[in-house]
């Protein structure tokens, strides 16, 4: 094989530590390779402070013991995002991570929960989640054994804080052979004739050369956009929210094993708990209202103490045009942005790097690698881009601009047939790539109030006596196993994953 | 007869026709009144569904009372692990198998690894070495044991098949009407009524046209087929002392290609070339291969050959005609206005199409074939983008490129491309992460366990003559 390539990664957030631990331990030949330069003087974002189950496979292929991960970056599990108002005002609901119920011999659940609810017998679907009923209980537990038993047939992810998560890869990281370099990049050299990236400058006078580059700095993608002027695809007609204003605050109560989004007049508020305080952030559209009232409704919905003064942030819905152009990759914010409403930034970050190791060049950049790349990144972003727009135009709310503004939206067909084969008749189209499976759109839908006027025909072989029968064992089989679930506090004590610094306080 | 009672007309009496009514006389409650009608025959174009079925018919068949028990009593059907290619283009021969999940040694798929150190894949899968010995054993579940990476079908008669079928629907509500439909009565692209030969008139909610290659009921709503061209096939069969081997073979001829299905008392042979000039001298028949662009029109769904027809060069057909009727069953109209369904059929209808065609495509394309009109023929005329990216990719570096739900997983892709010599330039960096030496320690080793159970596993008609003497007398008590 040629020589392994070189690797700049440029930025140390989530997105770079990420990229340089998972690079580290698969290529574990290619130790002293990979460079990682970060400036301490720049700030990092961090708004992927909760994550989707899939994270646990990126920490297993780390070998990340999941407990001491936990304790470092003072995590909490999650078992699915509560949305408040979205359906309507005082409407609330979990989209959970795990199938509700279970099939009826091959139909699927939901359907037969239809077809009860439309006699008036079924309870509301929340009742036949684990998860669900688990997190409103601030119970946690890890799934174990039979998937098709009721207790067992749910994921989780985890709630954390990604600046220490960025520290714990660090370390991590270096332990593998990564070198950190401190600087500032001033100057970016580039091949006469290939035109790729060949040496980043610092300000100290040092240089970094390397074959491959990720483009991991944030919004300004100072290597794909400044560098390599990719371009950017547009995604506000769409999804028009354009800030985001975080604070965190000093948590109260119960440590919730769920993230809150609450939709607000101009874009929404996320609450995310930690073990030693809650992580909040008011995503909005600028059009619709200002940065000062954006702030001001913020601070009249924390439940706690401000710990920090708003951290503003700026950014354009949407995707590079290329994700990988030349020899740089961009992998997290300088990829593209999508609002983080179902925690799917950290997730993008994933995929990328795991798309990069499936097609890492082995003999130079080539245009193959490069553009399967760019499909399936782009399939990728487009398919969850669908998914963060249902929540918006499926409601009936109209009581501001914003809300309007969605009511007013000419859908893409794709999402437009799928509502379709929904409201008619509760079917869901299945597609194989992509992160949100049919449980997740089932959640959404039905939680906005979406409800089909039908079911599939297929229900009607059975007496409705009988899938009474059968709802209700699952019904009080879970409502069980959630009783003699511990809290999350309790677990997280007894499973090691506690942090020992004690709950951040306001200065007062 | 229920209040509001629906009817669904089922037109065909082969072996999509008695498949569909069975899966819906099963699967749909009292408020459908099922009416199947044709002559009680199997059409002779039943043979190019061919005989095989992949490992995913299994609970599929189980549905329609097609469990493994009666098909091995109560019919001919013995097992396939695959089907042997033999002499195929350029020469090329292989066991195109069926396969779980390959073993991926440090985490690399074990391609990857055959490609770092210059080894072949066939030795390493145990249903193409059991195959090939003429052997066959049921996987067992203890993942401990090699054998369990074996996946298995079946290799059967459509016509006997049909007529299994046909008894389960003479005990079941479906009614039988024994004659062809004369007359289609349509309005605003919808069958209002269908005048049967015997006189009598049905009227429809949905009306399934499993009646073959003639596509009468959706054309005449609308449905257009699409064929680039018409082979001759003719089918026959032999008695066989002996069950022949667990696999179909096929291999190609200077005209096309002939298979041979090993049934337990028979073998059944399928020829396919070009049409040739006088027809009426030839035994067989001539079929279009094509497909509708929409086989849902107006309230008729074509399925089967009726819908679409492919060289049962593979399982392909039977996978075809699965799905037809599973997305079918998946999307049964809740009311008169059927438009979501039939979006949402004709949708996934043509992905199915385009995705088993990358895999015949792949298997027929070549630049070393017979200088014949059937096979200049089978050459594809116009780049398909989907395909030449998973050609690409996999001669590029061994990536399996795949789409929404192909029918075909990744195995079967990796033995296809393995089979028709296309090696990977490149083996991905994550197979270094095992060291050489290792890696032949590894691939050795599960070469080795292959080769040692291979010979304890009986011959395929011993065990299917044991385990019918078994079932038997299971079934006496």
């Amino acid at each position: 094989m040629p020589q392994f390539p070189r690797i700049c990664i440029l930025g140390g957030g989530s997105a770079g530590w990420m990229t340089a631990a998972a690079l580290a331990t698969k290529f574990p030949n290619a130790g002293g390779e990979i460079t990682l330069i970060e400036s301490e003087q720049i700030g990092t974002v961090g708004v992927g402070e909760a994550t989707l189950p899939h994270i646990r496979f990126f920490n297993q292929a780390l070998g990340i013991d999941e407990p001491t991960f936990m304790k470092t970056t003072k995590a909490t599990f999650k078992l699915g995002i509560e949305f408040c108002d979205w359906g309507k005002r005082g409407d609330r609901y979990i989209h959970p991570f795990g199938d509700y119920g279970f099939p009826v011999d091959e139909l699927d659940f939901h359907q037969a929960w239809l077809k009860l609810h439309q006699a008036g017998k079924a309870h509301r679907i929340d009742d036949y989640s684990f998860p669900i009923l688990a997190a409103q209980e601030d119970r946690f537990k890890i799934p174990e054994g039979d998937v098709n038993e009721v207790g067992s047939n749910f994921g989780y992810a985890y709630q954390f804080d990604s600046s220490l998560y960025a520290k714990f890869l660090r370390s991590f990281s270096e332990a593998r052979g990564v070198k950190r370099v401190e600087g500032r990049v001033v100057d970016i050299g580039l091949g006469a004739t290939t035109g790729h990236v060949e040496t980043l400058s610092l300000e100290d006078g040092s240089k970094v050369e390397a074959d491959l580059f990720v483009d991991c700095s944030g919004f300004r993608g100072v290597l794909i956009e400044q560098t390599l002027e990719t371009g950017y695809e547009d995604w506000s007609e769409w999804l028009p929210c354009n800030r985001a204003v975080a604070i965190p605050c000093e948590s109260k109560g119960e440590l919730s094993p769920y993230t809150r989004a609450t939709a607000r007049t101009a874009g929404w508020q996320w609450r995310i708990p930690l073990q030693h305080r809650t992580g909040n952030g008011h995503v909005y559209c600028s059009e619709f209202i200002s940065d000062d009232e954006a702030i001001a409704q913020l601070l009249d919905n924390l439940e706690g103490a401000q710990l920090a003064d708003p951290n503003q942030l700026y950014f354009k819905t949407g995707r590079r045009k290329k994700f990988w152009n030349r020899n740089v990759v961009s992998i997290g914010l300088s990829a593209g942005f999508l609002e983080p409403l179902e925690s799917t930034s950290i997730h993008l970050i994933q995929e990328g790097i795991t798309t990069l190791i499936e097609l890492f060049p082995s003999a130079g950049i080539e245009a193959l690698d490069v553009d399967e790349y760019n499909r399936r990144m782009g399939l990728n972003f487009e398919r969850v881009r669908d998914f963060l727009l249902l929540h918006y135009i499926a409601t009936q709310r109209d009581d501001s601009e914003m809300w309007r503004h969605f009511r007013a939206l000419k859908l893409p067909d794709s999402l437009d047939e799928r509502l379709q084969a929904w409201l008619s008749r509760g079917h869901i189209p299945a597609y194989e790539f992509g992160v949100f499976l049919p449980p997740s759109w089932l959640a959404v839908m039905l939680g906005q109030n979406l409800m089909p006027t039908d079911y599939d025909p297929r229900l009607d072989r059975y007496e409705m006596d009988e899938l009474h029968q059968r709802l209700e064992t699952i019904r009080t089989q879970t409502a069980d196993a959630v009783r003699a679930t511990p809290t999350q506090a309790e677990f997280l004590a007894q499973y090691g994953a506690a942090s020992r610094s004690p709950r951040a306080k306001a200065a007062s | 007869m229920v209040a509001s009672q629906k009817t669904l007309v089922v037109i065909g009496r082969g072996l999509a026709g008695n498949l569909a009514a069975l899966a819906l006389s099963n699967s749909l409650g009292p408020s459908w009144r099922i009416v199947q009608v044709g002559q009680p025959s199997t059409p002779p174009e039943d043979s190019f569904y061919g005989n095989v079925t992949a490992p995913t018919a299994y609970n599929f068949l189980r549905s329609v009372g097609l469990d493994e028990p009666r098909l091995l009593r109560r019919s001919s059907t013995a097992f396939s692990l695959g089907t042997h290619f033999k002499n195929w283009l350029g020469g090329a021969s292989w066991m195109q198998c069926h396969h779980s999940p390959f073993a991926t040694p440090a985490g690399a798929p074990l391609h990857h690894q055959l490609t770092r150190l210059g080894l072949d894949l066939e030795p390493l899968l145990v249903s193409a070495q059991v195959a090939l010995a003429g052997r066959f054993a049921h996987p067992p579940s203890d993942p401990g044991s090699v054998l369990s990476r074996a996946e298995y079908g079946y290799q059967f008669d459509p016509m006997e098949w049909a007529c299994l079928l046909d008894q389960s629907l003479q005990s079941s509500p479906v009614e039988i009407v024994e004659c062809g439909v004369s007359e289609v009565e349509t309005q605003a692209g919808n069958i209002t009524a269908l005048t049967l030969e015997n006189g009598d008139t049905l009227t429809a909610t949905l009306v399934i046209d499993a009646n073959g290659p003639s596509r009468r009921e959706s054309l005449c709503s609308g449905g257009a087929f699409t064929t680039k061209r018409t082979v001759h096939a003719q089918a026959n069969q032999t008695s066989t002392p002996q069950t022949g081997p667990a696999c179909q073979s096929v291999e190609a001829s200077a005209q096309g290609w002939v298979s041979t299905a090993f049934l337990q008392d028979r073998a059944l042979g399928l020829n396919v070339s070009a049409v040739r000039g006088n027809n009426a001298e030839q035994q067989g028949f001539n079929i279009a291969l094509g497909q509708l662009d929409a086989a849902w029109n107006g309230n008729c769904v074509a399925i089967g050959h009726a819908a679409a027809v492919v060289e049962p060069l593979t399982p392909a057909p039977m996978m075809l005609l699965q799905r037809d009727i599973e997305r079918l069953l998946g999307l049964i109209p809740t009311g008169v206005n059927m438009e979501v369904e039939r979006r949402e059929y004709n949708r996934q209808y043509r992905d199915d199409i385009a995705h088993i065609s990358l895999f015949l495509t792949t298997l027929v394309k070549s630049d070393d074939v017979p200088d014949s009109v059937y096979w200049r023929d089978a050459q594809p005329t116009e780049p398909d983008e989907k395909l030449q990216r998973k050609l690409a990719q996999f001669e590029h570096r061994g990536l399996l490129v795949s789409y929404d739900l192909e029918p075909f997983n990744d195995e079967d892709w990796t033995i296809l491309h393995w089979g028709k010599g296309l090696r990977p330039r490149q083996y991905d960096r994550t197979a270094d992460a095992m060291s050489q030496v290792d890696a032949t320690q590894t691939l050795a080793s599960i070469r080795q366990s292959i080769e040692q159970i291979t010979p304890r596993i009986p011959p395929h008609g011993l065990y299917v003559a044991k385990l019918k003497d078994y079932l038997e007398r299971q079934a006496h008590g």
